[in-house]
């Protein structure tokens, strides 16, 4: 029996600015032997300890065809996070996971894949972005579609240029206000429905974001056509363990943390508060 | 191993617990400062008592302390190191009654699902339940509504039935046998005629509970189909001080947070009992809660606790029929008034 409560020591190898309150980490187990790396799929998600502060469940923002390192992308919002933000390169943090039931990269397959993602809620479609990318030939056709409150609010700004000169990438942004130094489009994340052209019948769509942009984008997507099915989406809530015990993300008799935190449309209906 | 029954004088009872004494911690009904009973160490076989009303607390806390220390975390100057904290104390739990045995029964179950909690199973697994058989209803109980008492058929290593003279042993497991062999004289097999008194007794006993009982079937169709009104929600936590008394009185609540405590230069992690009727119980780090308002909360306890979505998971209700959330509830929302509500439709004015 391995305890479940038992960290893993994991070293921070880098750490990077996205916006002023968001910073990616870069870890890596500190003992990390042959095979010893952390195995997870795209939408998993892990309890990242700050030792002396406890741990909070994170999502892994890196794909797995990457195993050297994981990532993970955190807002400054409490004080846990706020000290993970004062460590840098070389400290150590504890790590528990990977948990909960990820994206099924099988049933994407062969599909046209569509992301949406708004603001932070990014970080988890960015694994699986990844992870497609990295395997692009058993994929369709890739649109990425991401909006964030200010260009300063917009994360993995170097990857976002990258995906956006990808030939095999349809890739649009906007902001919802924009500065002076912004000249691409404003409005919020629906509006770039109007940039490309979706084919419901033989696409997925992933949807990451605050709750507001979520209600709008879904709203869109089915009035265009898409199956609640075909829909997907990660779920937050308050958690503790991660394991389906604790019982603070429990929603019914499902928990987050063990049957989530992906669910499509139709999942999510069925599940009653 | 096969169940054996056998007989033990009363006489003998001291001269038993003595024995038992000397194997382990032993924690049993005691009385504590001024006239409450508690569950507590038993410094000496005549501490313990036999004729007592079930304290306020139940011994949960034995498999499940309030501050539950999981892992040592410590920074050796070269880097953190963490070891896990396991409780191999071997303990017996002396004189439960049944509702309590079958509290951390229900517990145990609950802890071995995958995954598995280790930190929670090792101290059970060395503890052993020697419960007594409730010959008459205690005031607040309503045991005989969630097949937890007031005799008991599973859930228990021993049972102890009160014949008058003597005690009747209920043997049912090897840990159980354990706690008779090391005093092999003081025990002989029990008569036919001694099996047949514990079954009028439980007969007797179960008649004893009156009309104003728990009626789970009811309540549990409508809550797990979401047929209790929103309003319905509202009246029965309008005299909820979300204290979260119920849920630390509770055999069966086990819901925790886990926190870093500062400990020797180091700190150790722990889980703590937390209550889900907390307005911080579902807060997320962004503010969303979803779960801001009370009647939220209570139904939130109340599905856990009786829905049928539950019921198939655990083969039980959340509830053993103790009564206690009825004595620690500062307000009106305990098991029995929440139930008939729903079942009723309407609260009872």
């Amino acid at each position: 029996m391995n305890n479940v409560y038992l960290p893993t020591v994991a070293q921070l190898v880098n750490v990077c600015d996205e916006t002023p309150d968001t910073k990616t980490f870069t870890l890596r187990f500190r003992e990390q032997g042959n095979g010893n790396h952390f195995h997870f799929l795209p939408g998993q998600f892990f309890e990242l300890s700050v030792f002396g502060y406890g741990e909070a469940p994170f999502c892994i923002a890196s794909s797995p065809t990457r195993p050297d390192t994981f990532e993970t992308t955190v807002r400054r919002t409490g004080q846990l996070t706020d000290a993970l933000h004062r460590l840098g390169n070389g400290e150590e943090v504890g790590v528990r996971g990977p948990f909960g039931n990820g994206f099924d990269l099988e049933a994407a397959r062969g599909k046209d894949l569509l992301f949406v993602g708004g603001g932070i809620g990014l970080p988890p479609l960015r694994s699986l972005i990844w992870n497609v990318l990295d395997e692009r030939e058993k994929f369709g056709k890739v649109t990425i579609l991401y909006g964030a409150r200010t260009p300063t609010d917009l994360v993995y700004k170097q990857e976002l240029q990258e995906w956006g000169k990808r030939p095999d990438v349809e890739f649009h942004v906007t902001v919802d206000v924009a500065d002076t130094s912004w000249t691409g489009n404003v409005g919020v994340v629906p509006i770039l429905f109007e940039k490309t052209t979706l084919h419901p019948e033989s696409t997925l769509a992933y949807v990451c974001g605050p709750p507001i942009m979520i209600r709008f984008v879904v709203r869109d997507l089915f009035v265009r056509g898409f199956k609640e099915e075909a829909v997907i989406s990660t779920l937050e809530r308050m958690m503790q363990c991660g394991i389906g015990k604790c019982n603070h993300c429990a929603i019914g008799h499902r928990y987050v943390c063990r049957d989530g935190p992906v669910f499509n449309y139709g999942q999510i209906k069925e599940l009653v508060e | 191993m096969q169940p054996i029954t056998l007989t033990l004088q009363k006489r003998d009872g001291t001269q038993w617990l003595e024995k038992l004494l000397s194997l382990g911690e032993v924690i049993a009904p005691v009385h504590g400062s001024g006239e409450d009973v508690i569950f507590s160490t038993a410094a000496c076989a005549d501490a313990v008592l036999w004729d007592f009303v079930n304290p306020l607390h139940p011994p949960k806390r034995i498999v499940l302390p309030q501050t539950d220390p999981l892992v040592k975390i410590k920074d050796n100057g070269q880097g953190h190191e963490v070891e896990p904290i396991y409780d191999d104390a071997p303990r017996i739990l002396f004189n439960a009654r049944s509702c309590d045995a079958k509290g951390i029964a229900f517990l145990t179950r609950m802890h071995e699902m995958e995954p598995a909690d280790e930190s929670y199973l090792r101290r059970a697994l060395r503890l052993t339940v020697i419960s007594l058989a409730c010959t008459a209803p205690c005031p607040l109980g309503f045991c005989v509504c969630t097949n937890s008492g007031p005799f008991l058929s599973d859930g228990y290593d021993v049972q102890l039935t009160d014949l008058g003279e003597n005690y009747l042993v209920e043997v049912a497991s090897q840990k159980g046998h354990a706690t008779v062999s090391c005093a092999p004289s003081l025990f002989r097999p029990a008569t036919e005629s001694e099996i047949a008194q514990r079954k009028r007794l439980e007969a007797e006993a179960r008649n004893h509970f009156g009309e104003e009982t728990c009626h789970f079937a009811s309540a549990m169709r409508r809550v797990s189909t979401g047929r209790v009104s929103d309003a319905l929600w509202q009246r029965i936590s309008d005299w909820c001080l979300e204290c979260g008394a119920c849920n630390f009185v509770c055999p069966t609540c086990y819901c925790f947070s886990v926190k870093d405590l500062g400990r020797n230069g180091g700190w150790v992690r722990c889980r703590m009992w937390d209550s889900c009727q907390y307005t911080a119980f579902t807060l997320e780090a962004s503010g969303h809660n979803p779960r801001p308002e009370r009647k939220e909360r209570m139904k939130r306890r109340f599905f856990h606790k009786v829905s049928a979505q539950y019921y198939q998971r655990d083969a039980m209700v959340g509830c053993v029929g103790c009564g206690r959330c009825i004595k620690a509830c500062l307000g009106t929302t305990s098991m029995p008034a929440v139930v008939n509500a729903i079942r009723k439709g309407k609260w009872n004015e």
